[in-house]
């Protein structure tokens, strides 16, 4: 069914009403219509179809009650995580009248066809009354840790929220709240919930699937047929908002866009981003609509004639607008997907190719192919005629150029081609990697790695290599070359020194017998972590969980560079993990020598101290001292 | 009755704090001289009754010392492409002229020991890169080595002409003192022994290559520790239980001293600043408004100097009160009934304070003062003797653990550094905390106020606007995301982890 665009758009810009509907998900000052409660009416206005998203959560929350399971559901998540919406959706699969779902009360019941009374809790913040509060947490207590199989909580909550409740009423109950650490240890995913209580953690399920799901669901929506009709878009016309969609259903490069889109969104979740659904929507509303000279930033069809007459589409380029360039920094950073995707530093990393390429591509002939075909190729956004002009004004030197800030049209440009030949050098462009373009060098080998170790194949073995180089580095504070086994060395004194020169023990880089370095997934992050132990057995082993700046900070450090911004965190954590194999190893100590009691101690009257050397080649090798201690 | 403490002119300082806290004795030398005592009793550790005197008798160790500090010429001559013995030779020759010759003259054992003279000179230099403060200008015979087990710990000394002998410049009691305090904690003794059991381990190797150079411990005289007025005092507890907290953590033990270091000096500084507001007649607990210094100037800043100030005159104030309060007690006030209330004032001015002198050669006669002229005087003079050393203890202290900082500012004021924010965590959280109880427990435990909900008074008092105090909470929630000790949950929900929480031991 399409929907009846309202009278006045009917004519030039058919699609009118859908992009502007569209454009109130997008990141403008009031972006309040995403807020599950207004959503309904807006939809109403604009006369479209909304824009669905599967919830496989829901039908599992469904399962759930259906199966007659004891205890309570929590729905977690960070705001925009569309924490009430799959709360009125189960409301409404379990039976529940809408109407009643609109009455603002926070609480409702709802009694079951199996007897049971489900209470409904949208957003536990809107309990305001302590009163109340303490009956819903009462009744999440019962129904998780006691006997309550009758009635039940389904309740919507943000995580400090809840776990800031249950501290409060612990606090003034003179205990400890079971459910508060247990909780805790949950969203942390230091350990699984209690078996009565069923957790939906929504901000969980932000990954690369849901970023897929939310372009499809946008532009693949039916709506768009409309711009068939469209006169503002014809083979000589370029419409920016219709171009952004094509680029965004991959038709002209099978994919690739969405592919790194994804790879960066992927890379940001196991950095401990977590991106909301409703930034997704953000996002993906931005990547069509952005432009700056658009009223907030945001295009509506009324705007495109205007943009193309003042020849100005190629403003709208939609690898800028993934970057929120079209918005003042301060809406985009009120939106944790920009602030996420600024942390790749896309668009001010680049490589001498890329900028040679870049600057000089169109006047050196050795380059000249290349620029041809990954920048001159892209008509819209890449070498445009006015990208030429302002390329040779550069070059060429031309007075205003000279100037203070005179270069800085052509500078902008540049970094706004950076962020296109991020999202459109193709896979194996040799002389270009794409991550170049990143502050990521090494993610793409991250994920490589991952998904290598997600099917249980071995890591390749440059990367292996790299990574144990970059942790004896870090362990010794030497620039040594070795990758064949891990040095964990002291200075004698405190961890925190620089230098290490003293080899406390070391294992193999391969993990053998139980004892050396292995890297694996850990099911519990989903991130590949090294372990290092040192004894055969449970106990001797200590892990290291790779996020991607960790593991970009190992690489960085092996290549003989160190990052500065974000190597300060890298260097704690890893100083941490460096204290704890140094712990393990002074506990098998002691442990050995309890069991050596009856023959005679190994080093009976010396001592042994293994310095670590260099040799000219950078290996390090550890050169013992025998110190005769006498008796 | 009040204890006589010896070689000293009066008691004012000492009958508050103990006899004695030392300005110079930063808190890396209060914890070695506490481990000499600790050692020296260590058939018994912490379990001194209140009431008993505890004595100990600390080593000298002149032989590792000399090695280590007195003895510039190792490198060079290891440099020298030179047969091994007469590496050798040259070293013996170069270190016997700079010798203090207390038991040093022999050091022939150290040939046996190492196989050759570069073995021995790594061995050095290993050591002394450890050391604490090895490149000050400090005398060598104040330089101390890691402590890596009790043949690593000795006193600190002047060493003139071949004498050596305690001139207190470093190690001024306040190790002892700090050695009281754990003993009068509720449980000391279990802190006692999982020390002994932790850091006096012969057999750890860098103990048996201190203990390879320095052969045989020297030691010397016993001596009796100096005095702590109270029997109990929460802060001890809070002390005792942070370091038994740190120890209990999955680290080296030689990575957990800096922690003890730190969390000494602050609760031992606290307890300095408590002792002076309770004698001051101050029932609030003491306040430390901390600047988490970020790249933007805030307004905490002028806050936390101020607050600062505060804590900074309070210890002088605290002594000409406790100088005055003597004319509020019964005795004061009987004396003016009796014939002669001036001879008895004086007489109740010596039990209390050691002071006026019975036998002087100064000429003030003290006999002809009025009480009130007598406590004047005495209120003057001990305002002046503690400005010498007490009273920089509060700047002093607090600057070494990494508290306060002029960082930015002309004045001084209380922005923890790094260093100390880890302590906090490592000492504080159990495995994780919430950042809003962590906040809470800091403030708590230590009377440090960072965020708006702790520094709410503040905010009600218009002495700093909420917003204020809400971007220092999250500046330091950005800084210990950076020491990768926060994890956010999400944007209303972070956490503060403590890394070496023991998962699984061996």
């Amino acid at each position: 069914m399409s929907a009846t665009p309202s009278s006045q758009d009917a004519g030039a810009v058919p699609a009118g009403a859908w992009v502007r509907f569209l454009r109130s998900y997008g990141p403008t000052p009031n972006d309040l219509t995403l807020f599950d409660e207004y959503v309904v009416g807006a939809i109403g206005r604009a006369k479209v179809q909304p824009i669905t998203l599967d919830s496989p959560q829901l039908e599992e929350m469904r399962l759930r009650v259906e199966s007659g399971a004891h205890g309570s559901l929590l729905i977690a998540g960070t705001a925009g995580d569309g924490k009430t919406y799959h709360c009125r959706s189960l409301w409404g699969a379990l039976g529940g009248d809408p109407c009643e779902w609109l009455i603002s009360a926070p609480v409702k019941t709802l009694a079951l066809a199996d007897g049971r009374i489900a209470v409904f809790v949208k957003d536990l913040s809107a309990v305001s009354d302590e009163r109340k509060s303490d009956e819903v947490l009462e009744l999440l207590e019962r129904s998780v840790l006691g006997e309550e199989n009758k009635q039940f909580l389904v309740v919507a909550a943000n995580h400090g929220q809840i776990l800031e409740r249950l501290r409060n009423l612990g606090l003034r109950q003179g205990r400890v709240h079971p459910l508060r650490k247990p909780l805790q240890d949950a969203f942390l995913l230091a350990s699984k919930a209690p078996e009565r209580l069923a957790i939906f953690d929504l901000s969980r399920t932000a990954r690369r699937h849901s970023l897929d799901e939310v372009l499809s669901a946008v532009a693949g929506h039916a709506e768009w047929e409309n711009c068939a009709k469209c006169s503002l878009r014809s083979p000589e016309r370029l419409c920016p908002i219709y171009e952004n969609r094509e680029r965004l259903l991959g038709a002209t490069d099978r994919g690739r866009f969405v592919r790194r889109l994804g790879d960066l969104v992927e890379v940001a979740r196991l950095n401990g981003w977590h991106l909301p659904v409703r930034d997704l929507l953000a996002l993906t509303a931005n990547m069509i609509l952005g432009h700056k000279d658009a009223r907030e930033g945001l295009l509506s069809c009324a705007d495109v004639a205007k943009i193309q007459e003042a020849g100005k589409t190629e403003n709208g380029s939609i690898y800028d607008n993934v970057f929120g360039v079209n918005l003042p920094r301060k809406r985009a950073n009120d939106h944790q997907v920009f602030r996420a995707l600024a942390t790749f530093g896309i668009g001010e990393e680049t490589s001498n190719g890329a900028d040679g390429l870049l600057v000089y591509g169109a006047d050196d002939g050795n380059l000249l192919d290349a620029f041809n075909r990954l920048v001159k190729a892209d008509s819209a956004y890449g070498a445009t005629p006015s990208y030429l002009a302002a390329q040779l004004r550069y070059l060429e030197g031309e007075e205003i150029a000279r100037i203070d800030g005179g270069a800085a049209d052509f500078l902008a440009r540049l970094e706004t081609q950076r962020r296109r030949l991020f999202f459109t050098l193709p896979d194996d462009e040799r002389d270009y990697p794409f991550w170049d373009m990143t502050a990521f060098r090494f993610a793409g080998d991250y994920l490589n790695m991952s998904a290598a170790l997600a099917e249980r194949k071995p890591v390749d073995e440059t990367v292996r290599a790299r990574m144990v180089r970059g942790l004896n580095r870090v362990m010794t504070g030497l620039l040594i070359e070795n990758n064949d086994r891990v040095f964990v060395a002291s200075s004698g004194g405190f961890t925190q020194s620089r230098i290490s020169v003293l080899c406390d023990t070391e294992a193999p880089a391969r993990r053998v017998g139980g004892v050396g370095m292995s890297v694996k997934i850990d099911a519990l992050t989903e991130r590949p972590a090294l372990g290092v132990s040192l004894a055969q057995g449970e106990g001797g082993s200590t892990t290291f969980n790779l996020s991607p700046v960790r593991f970009e900070f190992l690489c960085r450090v092996a290549e003989g560079a160190l990052p500065g911004s974000f190597s300060n965190e890298c260097l704690e954590d890893m100083l941490a993990f460096k204290a704890k194999l140094l712990r393990k190893a002074e506990l098998l100590r002691i442990e050995r020598l309890s069991h050596d009691d009856e023959e005679p101690s190994e080093d009976n009257g010396a001592l042994t101290l293994n310095f670590i050397e260099i040799e000219q080649n950078g290996h390090g090798f550890s050169r013992p001292i025998t110190v005769r201690t006498g008796s | 009755m009040r204890p006589k403490i010896d070689g000293v002119d009066y008691a004012v300082d000492e009958h508050i704090w103990g006899h004695r806290l030392h300005d110079a004795q930063l808190p890396h030398l209060t914890v070695l001289e506490f481990l000499g005592v600790l050692g020296s009793n260590a058939d018994n550790p912490l379990k001194a009754a209140p009431n008993e005197q505890v004595s100990y008798r600390p080593q000298r160790q002149m032989k590792l010392r000399g090695l280590l500090f007195n003895n510039p010429y190792v490198e060079s001559i290891r440099e020298k492409s030179l047969p091994d013995e007469d590496k050798w030779r040259e070293w013996k020759t170069r270190f016997a002229l700079d010798a203090t010759e207390i038991d040093d003259a022999d050091m022939e054992y150290l040939r046996r020991a190492f196989l050759s003279f570069d073995d021995f000179a790594k061995a050095i230099e290993l050591l002394r890169s450890s050391a604490f403060e090895a490149r000050s200008n400090k005398r060598w015979s104040s330089k101390f080595v890691f402590p890596f087990g009790p043949d690593a710990l000795y006193e600190d000394l002047r060493v003139v002409g071949g004498k050596a002998s305690n001139d207190r410049l470093f190690f001024g009691r306040t190790g002892e003192l700090l050695y009281l305090m754990l003993c009068r904690a509720e449980r000391g003794s279990e802190l006692g022994e999982k020390l002994i059991g932790r850091l006096f381990n012969v057999s750890a190797p860098m103990n048996r290559l201190a203990r390879t150079l320095q052969g045989k411990p020297q030691f010397s005289e016993a001596k009796d520790v100096g005095y702590l007025p109270q029997a109990s005092n929460p802060r001890f507890d809070r002390l005792c239980d942070d370091w038994l907290a740190i120890l209990s953590r999955d680290m080296p033990i030689y990575d957990a001293l800096e922690h003890l270091i730190a969390s000494a000096g602050l609760n031992m500084l606290l307890y300095f600043l408590e002792r002076a507001k309770t004698q001051v007649g101050d029932a609030e607990p003491v306040e430390l408004v901390c600047e988490i210094v970020s790249r933007e100037r805030t307004k905490v800043r002028a806050l936390s100097g101020d607050s600062y100030q505060a804590n900074q005159s309070l210890s002088l104030r605290a002594v000409r009160a406790a100088v005055e309060q003597i004319r509020l007690c019964d005795e004061w006030a009987k004396a003016a009934e009796t014939d002669d209330p001036d001879g008895e004032r004086l007489c109740l001015m010596r039990a209390w304070f050691q002071w006026p002198p019975v036998d002087t050669d100064d000429e003030t006669d003290y006999e002809k003062m009025t009480g009130d002229e007598l406590v004047r005087m005495l209120a003057d003079k001990a305002e002046t003797r503690h400005e010498g050393h007490f009273g920089k203890i509060h700047a002093a202290w607090s600057r070494s653990i990494g508290l306060s900082s002029r960082r930015l500012s002309r004045r001084n004021r209380y922005a923890p550094n790094d260093r100390l924010l880890k302590t906090l965590v490592v000492s504080i959280v159990e495995d994780r905390m919430q950042f809003d109880e962590f906040l809470h427990e800091v403030r708590a435990r230590y009377g440090l106020v960072i965020g708006d909900a702790e520094g709410a008074h503040l905010v009600r008092a218009k002495t700093v606007d909420q917003d204020a105090l809400s971007d220092n909470r999250g500046n330091l929630e950005t800084r210990l995301v950076g020491l990768g000790l926060v994890r956010r949950l999400s944007d209303s929900c972070s956490f503060v982890e403590n890394p070496f929480v023991s998962k699984g031991e061996v």
